[in-house]
């Protein structure tokens, strides 16, 4: 898509063909009350919430606003539209694949090919360095992060178990988690052989109509952006909502730049849209890039006052980037599985996010039933040196394969950083370079998971398992938040300690990451932010 | 996923035993005489139980047809795996049949044929519901919400034992006197109400199940688990207290007649709100709202409307 | 083509007949008919390249021998024509373009080398053995330009003609994969269990009526 939909006082309607829904805009001269640069978990929620408390917001995005329901193809080749495709170089001892894997590009960021899966944070891991000894603990207390679940998970109609069997209890989820394919019960056989639980894996699509969106079809396209709307993508939930509350979303908008004044204050954003870099002015500005762009967002604006870019006192702008692992045992069953039907990650086992006995590593991991489409299929094997006639036989076991994949917690370093190569993007954008290792602690948590889940799926009757020992995910860290303006970026609230109206709220600002999938705490951070925005607007603050 | 639902499960198999006890007990009985007192003669009135009777094999044949478009749906779904998964089909079919013979039946004779058939459903009812149970407990997981939800419904082939049961409790009536005709040792009128309104609490049971796996997402889903459960009390009422016109029941039970076919149309609509609405039937029949469910409320009703006509002549 | 590809396990069974269904939608129907219409001939490569490029291809990626095969060469060279990038690169590598231009003139000197013939000329044999060899990373001639030859196979070659290949309809067919699923999806999820718009899988017994079955999976 070469132009801007959202224009003109309208924005697409993401619920109807060709449809389109009313939206308010602002002159970019008029001073609004927050700029925000993303529309993904972060950015997408925290302008929703805004809006909704009555502030002016103008939201930019990189990517296109597309409308699911007439241009999501059932394509794997063809929905890579959706993903951040703009080059990034990737080194280090164990250099990341960027890309579909974890970042997007589009009205509603990842979420739009995110693999939905909604899970909370251990309550430790708050406090991880306190308690459990590793990390960095968070400025924030478990039992307010558990309020703001509730919220999001309300706001995404989570279908998730009755009974969650790890953690302290939380509300019911508001819809009733979805049959199980047979790829969920094989992780269910291999969890009760080795004695642990399992469940439903709480999820964002709905297994029953919700407002505009129809109930989950199964059609296994999740990760390639949901073609029914039943993924409760922040493209159909928190962006419509905003729309509503009077925000402005400004698509195929790339930020390159955030200018301060002369008192160190940030006054708007530089952004390329429609051919030409134009300027918002605001009073605040939210990055909300996800852990690669915010970061190099950051640096891009230095300027003589932030030789080192913005909030950058620490020095820790760009480090501490945690990819999550993403390691996998796969195995052939006798049945027939037929993994592409429906969401690839039905079941879950969380065991090792909340058992710490039996562990030479800290940290945790889940791990959950997997359902790749050819395409990411054939990429795995390849990834084990397959190809040619070996590979077309183990291409027709397709049907039959299943396989158990993990989040794996990572623990933050500095020297797993992002910054700014010579390389320039077709904005005329340095790239940002992505160095990335793992130590080992990480390396030690993954050979622990591919021990375990390999006697689990051979518990459930796994035939030729090997494993897949090189895959990544997620994307955290880079300006981590903390109570001490000497080792983090942002406090809890999310606002930059160098400059009091420059905000961060996306991944970026998680100081651990957990062994579980990072939307719905971020969602939850950004719902929080808001919260503490408004309180922060009453006492006159801000 | 170990969530325990027995109490849930205790109280369908509960229903399913007291509809289960009034029809086995209905149909095992041998037929007590006196069957010279057949009333056919032209110009005189068709005695209330004969008539009651007609109305439970009409019901019974409602109910039959839900189930018959109900298993034959999700029997599809399941690929019809075990060819024992025919049998919901014939047997509904055939209760179908014998329900609409015996509504236009004025005998007061039991017809062993239609007797045989709703033997025969009820028990295929049974061995059904122990079928279910097998499905469920043999999955990964067991008595869990989540099979529960989505293995084969336990609720489902009680239908087809209720409508056994209505047609052979119609069918035991015949063979009564016409005056104070009795079954199973109370007055019949007061039977039949019993058997109507465990009939209801047992659909309620499996509706209140699916529309909690539904969320409920819509108000209207809440109707039929507040609705029916009246019904059903006051069927009892009728049952268990002294006879007297119940003007109150009679327009609850017409609620709840009303609320099956209307529940086919929120169905009809669910189906069209699936993707692909209508035109993605070969998905959306099988795994939207199920479009013959809802009937069998009416069907219900309807024998309720029966009983009650029948208990208002009773002393 | 060069290699032995297996024989399906869904004999019959073309995804191609599903679509008039509700399985596939017009934006489906759209994006699949564009691809196969890819033109045959290189517009990106020149000819050297395109000899190259072809023969890499059939080398690589096994096909099976009873039906047209998938043009796994002129798919890599659209994709190069617009400069489709993933949206990452290892910093050993070059960009996508450059690196193609690179590896294949290597590989070409390579065999130049070796056997004083083209890549596109060697003997199936001796193509696989060159293959082997890079994905080995041994190959390390000048004209590698620095760039480890392992990682050129494994990152652009492998991920590129494979991300090609099973983009294909012809390649979902092959595995039995039920392909495009909207508005329709699935309804059996369980093991064993397959929606009637779905390929059979034939045992050594009944390949013949399954394929036959297969025909009519709509």
């Amino acid at each position: 898509m070469q132009h801007p939909r959202a224009r003109d006082r309208r924005a697409p309607d993401v619920f109807r063909k060709g449809g389109w829904v009313p939206m308010r805009e602002y002159p970019c001269d008029e001073e609004v009350d927050f700029v925000i640069v993303g529309t993904g978990a972060g950015g997408a929620t925290l302008a929703c919430r805004l809006a909704e408390q009555g502030f002016k917001v103008v939201a930019l995005d990189a990517g296109a606003w597309w409308r699911p329901l007439e241009e999501f193809a059932s394509d794997e080749a063809h929905q890579q539209k959706l993903y951040w495709t703009d080059e990034r170089i990737c080194d280090g001892e164990n250099p990341l694949k960027m890309g579909g894997n974890n970042s997007g590009k589009a009205v509603g960021g990842s979420t739009v090919h995110f693999a939905m899966v909604s899970l909370r944070f251990r309550p430790e891991w708050f406090k991880c360095r306190s308690l459990l000894g590793y990390g960095a603990d968070w400025p924030i207390d478990w039992r307010e992060m558990w309020h703001y679940y509730d919220e999001v998970e309300q706001a995404l109609s989570i279908a998730g178990p009755i009974n969650y069997p790890w953690g302290p209890p939380r509300k019911r989820y508001p819809y009733r988690s979805h049959e199980l394919n047979a790829a969920a019960l094989v992780l269910a056989r291999g969890a009760e052989a080795m004695g642990t639980a399992w469940s439903a894996t709480p999820l964002a699509t709905v297994s029953a109509p919700q407002g505009k969106s129809p109930p989950c079809v199964y059609r296994g396209f999740c990760v390639a952006g949901c073609a029914t709307n039943a993924k409760q993508s922040a493209l159909v939930t928190w962006i419509p909502r905003a729309l509503k509350a009077g925000a402005e979303i400004r698509d195929l908008a790339m930020a390159g730049r955030i200018e301060t004044n002369d008192v160190g204050r940030a006054v708007g954003v530089e952004y390329f849209r429609d051919g030409a870099w134009r300027f918002q002015r605001a009073r605040n500005v939210v990055v909300a890039g996800y852990a690669i762009e915010t970061p190099r967002l950051l640096l891009l604006s230095a300027n003589h006052r932030f030789p080192d870019g913005l909030a950058n006192s620490s020095g820790l702008v760009g480090k501490n980037l945690m990819v999550q692992s993403n390691q996998a045992v796969w195995g052939v069953m006798d049945e027939e599985i037929r993994g592409y039907k429906g969401p690839p990650s039905l079941s879950i086992n969380e065991h090792w996010n909340y058992e710490d006995k039996g562990k030479d590593f800290f940290g945790g991991y889940a791990y959950m039933s997997q359902g790749p489409l050819p395409a990411g299929w054939a990429s795995t094997q390849n990834g084990r040196g397959l190809w040619g006639a070996e590979l077309s036989r183990e291409m027709q076991k397709y049907n039959h394969q299943a396989g158990l994949k993990i989040v794996g917690e990572t623990l933050p370093q500095e020297r797993n950083r992002v910054t700014l190569a010579d390389e320039k993007d077709q904005y005329g954008l340095p790239i940002a370079r992505i160095t990335y290792a793992f130590c080992d602690n990480d390396k030690k948590l993954i050979a622990h998971s591919l021990h375990f889940m390999e006697q689990a799926l051979e518990a459930a009757g796994g035939k030729e398992i090997w494993r897949q020992e090189d895959d990544t995910c997620h994307l955290n860290g880079t300006a981590r938040m903390g109570d001490d303006p000497r080792t983090s970026v942002v406090n809890a609230d999310c606002r930059s300690w160098d400059i009091p109206n420059l905000w961060i709220c996306d991944g970026s600002v998680f100081p651990t990451v957990g062994g579980v999938n990072p939307s719905l705490t971020i969602q939850a951070i950004a719902c929080r932010t808001a919260d503490r925005i408004h309180a922060i607007a009453q006492r006159g603050e801000l | 996923m170990k969530q325990r639902v027995r109490s849930d499960t205790t109280m369908l198999l509960a229903l399913g035993g007291m509809a289960l006890a009034t029809t086995v007990l209905g149909a095992r009985k041998p037929a007590r005489p006196p069957r010279q007192a057949l009333r056919r003669q032209a110009g005189r009135e068709i005695p209330m139980h004969i008539a009651a009777a007609s109305r439970f094999n009409h019901s019974s044949s409602l109910l039959a047809l839900s189930v018959l478009a109900d298993s034959a749906v999700e029997h599809y779904r399941g690929s019809f795996k075990n060819p024992a998964m025919f049998i919901p089909l014939v047997s509904a079919s055939l209760s179908f049949f014998a329900g609409l013979h015996g509504g236009h039946d004025r005998r007061a004779a039991s017809h062993p044929v239609r007797h045989g058939i709703y033997a025969f459903a009820a028990v295929a009812g049974i061995v059904g519901t122990g079928f279910h149970i097998y499905n469920v407990t043999k999955r990964t997981g067991g008595w869990s919400w989540n099979n529960l939800f989505y293995a084969a419904p336990l609720g489902a082939p009680t239908a087809l034992l209720l409508s056994g049961g209505l047609g052979a409790i119609g069918e035991r009536l015949r063979d009564q006197p016409a005056e104070d005709p009795h079954l199973l040792g109370m007055p019949a009128g007061s039977a039949l109400a019993l058997a109507v309104s465990a009939g209801l609490l047992g659909t309620v049971g499996e509706v209140g199940l699916l529309h909690f796996r539904g969320a409920f997402q819509h108000p209207a889903m809440y109707a039929p688990v507040i609705i029916p459960p009246v019904a059903a009390a006051l069927m009892a009422q009728t049952a268990l207290t002294r006879p007297r016109p119940r003007p109150r029941t009679r327009w609850w039970l017409r609620l709840t007649a009303g609320l099956g076919l209307l529940g086919m149309g929120f169905h009809a609509r669910g189906i069209a709100r699936c993707q692909g609405g209508w035109r993605n039937w070969s998905q959306n029949i099988p795994s939207g709202p199920p479009l013959p469910a809802p009937p069998s409320f009416t069907a219900l009703a309807l024998a309720g409307l029966a009983a009650l006509r029948l208990r208002q002549t009773e002393k | 083509m060069n290699n032995d590809a297996t024989t399906t396990r869904y004999p019959g069974y073309d995804v191609l007949n599903k679509r008039n269904t509700p399985s596939w939608d017009p934006i489906t129907r759209q994006v699949v008919e564009d691809r196969l219409s890819t033109p045959r001939e290189p517009r990106f490569f020149d000819p050297a390249q395109w000899a190259a490029a072809t023969a890499l291809c059939n080398c690589v990626v096994a096909q099976p021998g009873d039906r047209l095969a998938v043009p796994v060469a002129a798919m890599l060279d659209a994709r190069l024509l617009e400069d489709q990038g993933d949206g990452w690169r290892d910093a050993r590598l070059p960009p996508l373009r450059e690196a193609w231009c690179t590896g294949l003139a290597a590989l070409d000197a390579e065999a130049q080398a070796e056997h004083q013939r083209v890549f596109a000329q060697l003997a199936p044999d001796r193509q696989t053995a060159l293959v082997e060899q890079m994905q080995c990373g041994r190959l390390r001639a000048a004209a590698w330009r620095g760039m480890p030859s392992d990682l050129f196979f494994s990152e652009r070659v492998l991920h590129d003609l494979y991300g090609a290949y099973y983009s294909h309809p012809a390649s979902w067919s092959e595995i039995g994969f039920g392909g495009p699923a909207n508005p329709r999806g699935y309804v059996r999820l369980n093991k064993n269990r397959r929606d009637p718009w779905e390929a059979i899988e034939a045992t050594a017994e009944n390949a013949a009526t399954v394929k036959g079955e297969n025909t009519r999976v709509r």
